[in-house]
């Protein structure tokens, strides 16, 4: 499949933005580099790329600044370059409007991972309302859950949960937006409440519950569902 | 450069050469002999060497800034004490995202060529295992670089543990991930007891310290032998283990020959509230067993 739209590597070390950007190549995706914020900012308004991937700790004009003037006209993903360390700094990326972020030195093969995540959740215009994971299937429309010719079943929020995460899978759902859309924000519900109906259901879903297939807790921030879809 | 300076590098150096000389002596195969035998040893020895040095420069610049600092601050006013004493803090806080920025960057990139080489070993079956060995070595100098970062940054005040409940069958999932070629090339069995509780610790914390313990197990026992990695409630406390079929504990081991990794695990589970145990197994090999604070949730009721 030819594509069109390029990916955007905005990084202020040439070494990791050339060899990023060869591996990105490698694997059939077009490229434009910046190797800082401002000029990262100036790339995106000229070539509208498909994906944008970018260094948050970077003189001159950093990546919080370029998520910001990003996410003001546009619903591009973006995927955060962060160090160990600094969890603080992802979070805050991830308030900004940033999708995901991948921890240096991460390996290219989930770097692949999460730009495929991000990408097919943008191509997938029109939402199916029955998903597919391997022997888990969910469907949305008579909010039924089998798994393999097991059905699973749900309470009303376990299934909220599994279709909040689901239906974002492959990337993290905050503890903030999960409180939100599952709960309505209603007061008095915290992450613990969530912690124990999301424990209730992987308990449910899981079918080897510690080696968890579909949903992970993610540090500090969420959750994520890591299988992909079929 | 200082006089003070120049003699640093040159210990420095010293230090990286004999360092390397004992690292081959007494870890690279045929052990107690300055030979070797295995040429992919040469990649993890010359890897080795250059990134002593390098931390060894790292180290000197951070002494030479920390005494321009220093005489910058001594020839401040005295009124401005705290002020000062708040600078400095920055300058901790600042140096050690300097280094961290500084060591992570190069290997982030090394490791990205290295997936360039990967793809065009493909053919080369020969040259494909060094390249995984060089990649292997790399991830493996990276969490080396991460535990003694994270033990500066505790010890200089510059980072508190922030723990949250973490599900043990999630820290041994983000140990899978950490560690692909330890799970590809043995067998390793995962066990969570269905009452165990989530822990209460800093997750980025207790992953360092299974991925010492995983990663120690793995290089302490023959090829072929499993691992095993379990979690239980015991006393209302959360307790890890890993499991191996090694040599066990020898008796007058001291950190030198047990390796950095144990000594790791150990201070980073102080740090978390934890107790760190290494006991010879029943049957040959040994038990890393890591106690760990229970987090407690509320209990929540929904009928439907």
């Amino acid at each position: 499949m030819e594509r069109e739209l390029p990916i955007l590597v905005v990084d202020d070390d040439p070494g990791i933005r050339e060899s990023l950007s060869r591996e990105l190549r490698a694997a059939g995706y077009d490229t434009i580099t910046a190797g800082d914020g401002s000029t990262g900012l100036a790339a995106f308004r000229v070539h509208l790329p498909e994906l944008l991937l970018t260094d948050l700790a970077m003189p001159v004009s950093d990546g919080f600044q370029l998520i910001g003037a990003v996410r003001r006209f546009s619903r591009t993903p973006i995927i955060v370059l962060s160090v160990r360390g600094a969890e603080a700094d992802k979070i805050r990326a991830l308030d900004l409007g940033a999708d995901d972020f991948v921890t240096k030195p991460f390996s290219v093969p989930e770097l692949l991972a999460r730009v495929r995540a991000q990408l097919r959740r943008r191509g997938a215009a029109v939402a199916s309302t029955l998903l597919q994971f391997e022997e888990l299937a969910i469907d949305l429309e008579r909010r039924r859950v089998t798994q393999g010719e097991r059905e699973v079943k749900l309470t009303r929020t376990e299934f909220a949960l599994l279709e909040l995460l689901a239906t974002h899978a492959g990337q993290p759902v905050l503890m903030e937006q999960i409180i939100a859309r599952v709960w309505d924000a209603a007061p008095g519900t915290t992450h613990d409440t969530v912690r124990v109906h999301m424990s209730a259901l992987r308990r449910k879903l899981e079918p080897d519950p510690a080696n968890p297939r579909y949903i992970v807790t993610e540090p500090w921030i969420g959750y994520r569902f890591i299988a992909e879809p079929d | 450069m200082r006089p003070v300076g120049k003699w640093l590098t040159m210990l420095g150096i010293a230090a990286s050469l004999g360092a390397t000389a004992a690292y081959n002596y007494f870890f690279i195969p045929p052990l107690h002999t300055f030979r070797i035998d295995d040429p992919r040893n040469f990649v993890a020895l010359a890897v080795f060497l250059v990134w002593s040095l390098i931390v060894t420069r790292l180290v000197v610049a951070a002494r030479e800034q920390a005494a321009e600092a220093e005489r910058r601050r001594l020839e401040g006013e005295a009124s401005a004490h705290l002020d000062l004493l708040r600078q400095s803090d920055a300058f901790k806080t600042s140096l050690l995202r300097a280094v961290s920025h500084d060591l992570t960057t190069p290997l982030t990139a090394i490791r990205i060529h290295t997936q360039s080489l990967k793809r065009h070993a493909v053919a080369a079956p020969e040259l494909a295992n060094v390249v995984n060995a060089i990649d292997d070595e790399t991830a493996r100098l990276h969490r080396r670089i991460d535990n003694l970062l994270t033990i500066a940054r505790l010890e200089a005040g510059r980072f508190t543990p922030h723990p949250e409940p973490t599900p043990p069958a999630d820290i041994f999932h983000a140990v899978r991930e950490s560690l692909p070629l330890v799970f590809a090339s043995r067998t390793v069995t995962i066990g969570v007891a269905r009452d165990c509780p989530d822990a209460y610790v800093d997750p980025s914390l207790v992953l360092e310290i299974v991925v010492n313990l995983v990663e120690n197990a793995h290089r302490a026992s023959p090829s072929g032998t499993p691992l095993e990695l379990s979690a239980q409630c015991v006393d209302g406390r959360v307790q890890l283990e890993v499991l191996d079929r090694g040599p066990g504990i020898p008796a007058d081991a001291d950190v030198a020959q047990r390796g950095l990794g144990l000594e790791i695990a150990r201070g980073l589970t102080a740090a978390s509230n934890g107790t760190f145990t290494l006991v010879n197994r029943q049957g040959g090999g040994a038990v890393a067993r890591v106690e760990l604070p229970a987090a407690v949730l509320p209990s929540v009721e929904e009928t439907e």
